[in-house]
């Protein structure tokens, strides 16, 4: 009777939270609605048939929202750039990899104990993107973390509606054809699962080259047997032999041999397949109708437009807010963001090697997150360059270290009488190490000795085995300055590349100081001939900037394909005859200058201009008259 | 005694799993005692007002004046066409002659049921009773009529007749008791129509044609992103059994209107 009565309360309980079923709304759950993707399933590509994986004719961009600067990259990108060995084995972003031919599979990854939605994987074969998407509710990371293709992506149910967000993208392609998106465009996915069918909805937003959100549909359908083919082997090769690093295939605006070639097979007015937001709603077609007056504003948009330019419109990564920001790279290397210029920071079993000072402003903070990484001091603080932002703490961050190799060994008992900083104890203090135009130009410009870098090299490459692991600095003469150094770390695979690279804006080329453009292309070179990709560009070698957001070998690419565009562009003008004020009015980045320019501050799109032009004009003796 | 008790068990568990299950079913309808909810009361999603195609998918062959298509050397349709006609679809779409169409008066041709959510332009959505959602479209003038209930008339015409129902799926939803909560029938938000007795037309306005024995099926759904801006999802299955090898699919877009701006009936065009 006992089991009875307990199982009448236990009705009588059911029968009460029944009552209250009619509040229980499908998908009351934001991380489990009922609905379930799991399973494989392929593209079906009866729309938009023409545009499946690498498809896309040159200059087809009708639909796409593109603003001055994302049709500007389009039609100088030319199909050779997937030559460049960094281009050859690119992955796959998104929206882009839903048009990726072959087989998907999703599946669910739930907690064993609690049987909890974690998290939706997804399986591209082609590019093998991998994807993970977080149900869990854990917040998207910093924006000074690594991107990848993929991305990073949350989810949420909403009745048989499952919404993806993505950020942390990398700058990839949304058509074959060159169409980019940044680093900066964030996803939001819709999946609605329909039978055997699942509508995607992709929403993009991009500041940097689009002027509209870009929305867009695909239909996957299911694979009803497992299929055999999963895998997409990618490895590049030399594709271009004796191809000169430095040269990245591109048209200078205006010259693209096969702007009209799509336009012209198709009959289309050139205006609609230049793409643009206008392209994308009902009234475009009746404008098409006016083929003159539709030609004279497509040929406005082939080359930059005149007037002010534009600037960056991405949230710088440093939150600047008084705080230093610790992400852990991979091995022993750590980055510290904000006070100033980054900072790498290895750690193990003998004393902190910390590549780059800061600013200074923070350094009590860094010290103290320094001593949260390493059970020992700094003791070694490399510097990139002699900027103020990678070496304004040395003092501090000097004076708070100890170099345990000295101690006892010739160079402890060597300070001079009178000596300040490092010199007046040099046991009691981080060693300094830099290339020695950093001394020389520091001692220059009469900081104080506790300041200037003691242990200076001037080869090509200084060793050292700390921490359990090969440290390399490389020298990279007039590159930014002319005292760079780039720091690998062989073990952890990362290398700090001080101001060479800067994911913040266009290089910071001092011409005073013994910067040049060339030694700025080929030091980024040199970066790429020191790394390798995981898979697929993603991963691998991490690359910590002088300024900005972790990065790895395909972002440092995108950085010196950049660079080299712009230094053809500049070079053809300067050889036709063109003054420095014709050049800057050319807009020679107009298809950079949403992600890196600035028309005010230390550091402007035309100061980088005059490096660039004024550079160029000095390495030509012809070019000098 | 013992055999008594766990007879007595199983009626009530039973009789429970029963009454629960009638509960968590009704949980989902209307009042005990009250009328059927109506379609429209019961919508589950706001599907009404003005709608803007954006204009993404298939841009060549939906925002340019058609052109005829036409077979490649390979003997693939050219242009990327990704319709899957058979033999005898292929034939009919290399017929294609817009100037026929005008002069029978089939302007129209394009702007039937299996195509006319592909053309650039407006919805007007809006419920013309309790139990059919009308589709105004500014494009080709055309309205259609989807129906809750039976569909009204003979078809035949350009928009054929169209039968509605809001989708459902099952589902077990008392928390931590599985199956015994009983069967809950629960509306996904998706608006599921299917169209038949269709006045032959095209699936593209160049020509690709589908037949009367055309079965389309449509699934609507809103998607809302974060920042407010509202998108209406129409996911299309066209079944011809005459003109294609196999069901054609596709998934078109609108953005969601607050006004009637930019409305603007125009008539059906053949080129």
């Amino acid at each position: 009777m006992r089991k009875i009565s307990g199982f009448i309360a236990l009705t009588a309980a059911l029968l009460t939270s029944a009552g209250a079923y009619g509040q229980f709304q499908f998908g009351a759950s934001s991380e489990n609605s009922g609905i379930d993707i799991s399973g494989d399933w392929s593209y079906i590509g009866h729309q938009d048939a023409a545009y499946t994986t690498a498809f896309g004719a040159i200059a087809d961009y009708g639909g796409i929202p593109l603003n001055e600067a994302g049709r500007l990259f389009a039609l100088a990108w030319d199909a050779s750039r997937q030559t460049v060995r960094q281009h050859q084995c690119a992955g796959y972003g998104v929206p882009y990899v839903y048009f990726s031919p072959g087989n998907y599979r999703f599946w669910e990854e739930r907690d064993p104990y609690t049987q909890k939605l974690i998290a939706i994987h997804m399986w591209f074969q082609t590019s093998e993107v991998r994807r993970t998407v977080w149900m869990d509710g854990r917040p998207h990371p910093p924006a000074y973390a690594a991107h990848t293709f993929a991305g990073f992506s949350t989810g949420t149910w909403d009745r048989n509606v499952l919404t993806i967000t993505t950020t942390h993208l990398k700058q990839a392609w949304l058509r074959g054809n060159g169409v980019p998106n940044s680093d900066e465009a964030t996803v939001v996915e819709k999946l609605v699962r329909h039978g055997d069918r699942i509508t995607v909805f992709t929403v993009m937003k991009d500041p940097v080259f689009l002027d509209e959100p870009y929305s867009k549909t695909m239909i996957n359908i299911r694979s009803i047997k497992d299929p055999t083919a999963w895998l997409y082997a990618c490895e590049d090769g030399e594709e271009i032999v004796n191809r000169p690093d430095e040269k990245i295939p591109n048209y200078l605006f205006g010259k693209n041999p096969f702007l009209r070639e799509y336009a012209d097979k198709e009959g289309a007015p050139l205006l609609g397949t230049l793409g643009g937001g206008q392209t994308t709603h009902p009234e475009f077609a009746a404008k098409l109708k006016n083929r003159a007056a539709s030609e004279a504003e497509a040929m406005a948009e082939v080359a930059p437009s005149r007037g002010p330019r534009q600037e960056s419109r991405v949230v710088n990564p440093d939150p600047n807010d008084g705080e230093i920001h610790v992400l852990k790279v991979q091995g022993n290397v750590y980055m510290l963001v904000g006070d100033g210029g980054n900072i790498a920071v290895q750690v193990g079993d003998e004393g902190a090697l910390l590549v780059d000072a800061g600013a200074g402003k923070l350094s009590d903070k860094v010290i103290a997150e320094v001593s949260k990484l390493s059970r020992h001091p700094i003791q070694f603080v490399v510097n990139t360059s002699f900027r103020a932002d990678h070496t304004g703490g040395n003092a501090k961050l000097g004076a708070a270290g100890e170099d345990a190799s000295l101690p006892g060994s010739f160079f402890g008992g060597q300070a001079p009488v009178g000596a300040t900083g490092f010199f007046q104890d040099p046991a009691h203090h981080a060693t300094l190490i830099a290339q020695n135009n950093v001394l020389i130009r520091m001692e220059a410009a009469k900081l104080p000795n506790d300041m200037i870098p003691a242990d200076t090299y001037l080869e090509k490459r200084r060793r050292k085995y700390h921490n359990g692991e090969l440290v390399e600095m490389f020298y990279q003469p007039n590159a930014v300055t002319d005292g760079d150094s780039i720091v690998q770390f062989r073990r952890s695979d990362v290398i700090a590349t001080g101001d060479i690279y800067d994911t913040t804006r266009y290089p910071v080329i001092d011409l005073k100081s013994g910067g040049t453009v060339q030694g700025e292309i080929d030091a980024l070179n040199n970066i790429l001939d020191k790394t390798g990709f995981e898979h697929d560009e993603d991963g691998g070698t991490m690359i910590v900037p002088g300024r900005g957001r972790l990065s790895d070998e395909y972002d440092v690419a995108e950085y010196r394909d950049m660079i080299s565009i712009v230094r053809d562009r500049v070079k053809a003008m300067l050889d036709a005859g063109a003054t420095l004020e014709q050049v800057k009015a050319a807009g020679p980045t107009a298809d950079y200058d949403t992600r890196f320019g600035a028309n005010s501050g230390p550091w402007t799109t035309d100061m980088f201009v005059e490096a660039v032009y004024t550079s160029l004009k000095q390495s030509s003796p012809a070019r000098r008259k | 005694m013992i055999c008594n008790k766990r007879r007595v068990g199983l009626f009530l568990r039973a009789t429970t799993i029963l009454a629960l299950t009638s509960v968590c079913v009704l949980a989902q309808g209307p009042a005990p005692g009250g009328p059927p909810e109506s379609p429209k009361a019961g919508a589950p999603v706001e599907m009404t007002g003005y709608w803007v195609s954006v204009v993404v998918e298939d841009w060549k062959y939906r925002m340019l004046p058609p052109t005829k298509v036409e077979l490649t050397p390979a003997g693939f349709f050219s242009g990327g066409l990704g319709v899957p006609l058979n033999a005898e679809g292929q034939k009919v779409a290399l017929a294609w002659d817009p100037a026929k169409d005008e002069a029978t008066g089939e302007q129209c041709r394009g702007y039937g049921a299996a195509n006319i959510m592909r053309m650039p332009g407006r919805l007007h959505i809006t419920w013309q009773d309790e139990q059919t959602l009308k589709i105004e479209t500014d494009a080709g003038r055309q309205t259609r009529l989807l129906h809750f209930d039976a569909p009204k008339g003979p078809g035949g015409d350009w928009q054929g007749g169209s039968q509605a129902s809001w989708e459902t799926v099952a589902a077990f939803r008392v928390p931590g008791l599985g199956a015994l909560s009983g069967v809950a029938i629960e509306k996904t938000g998706s608006l599921k129509v299917v169209t038949d007795k269709l006045k032959p037309g095209y699936l593209l306005r160049n020509g690709v044609p589908y037949s009367a024995k055309t079965v389309l099926t449509e699934y609507y759904d809103v998607a809302i992103e974060p920042d407010g801006d509202t998108y209406l999802l129409i996911t299309t299955t066209v079944d011809d059994p005459v003109y294609l090898q196999q069901p054609y699919l596709t998934a078109t877009h609108f953005k969601k209107q607050y006004d009637a701006s930019g409305w603007n009936p125009t008539p059906c065009a053949a080129r």
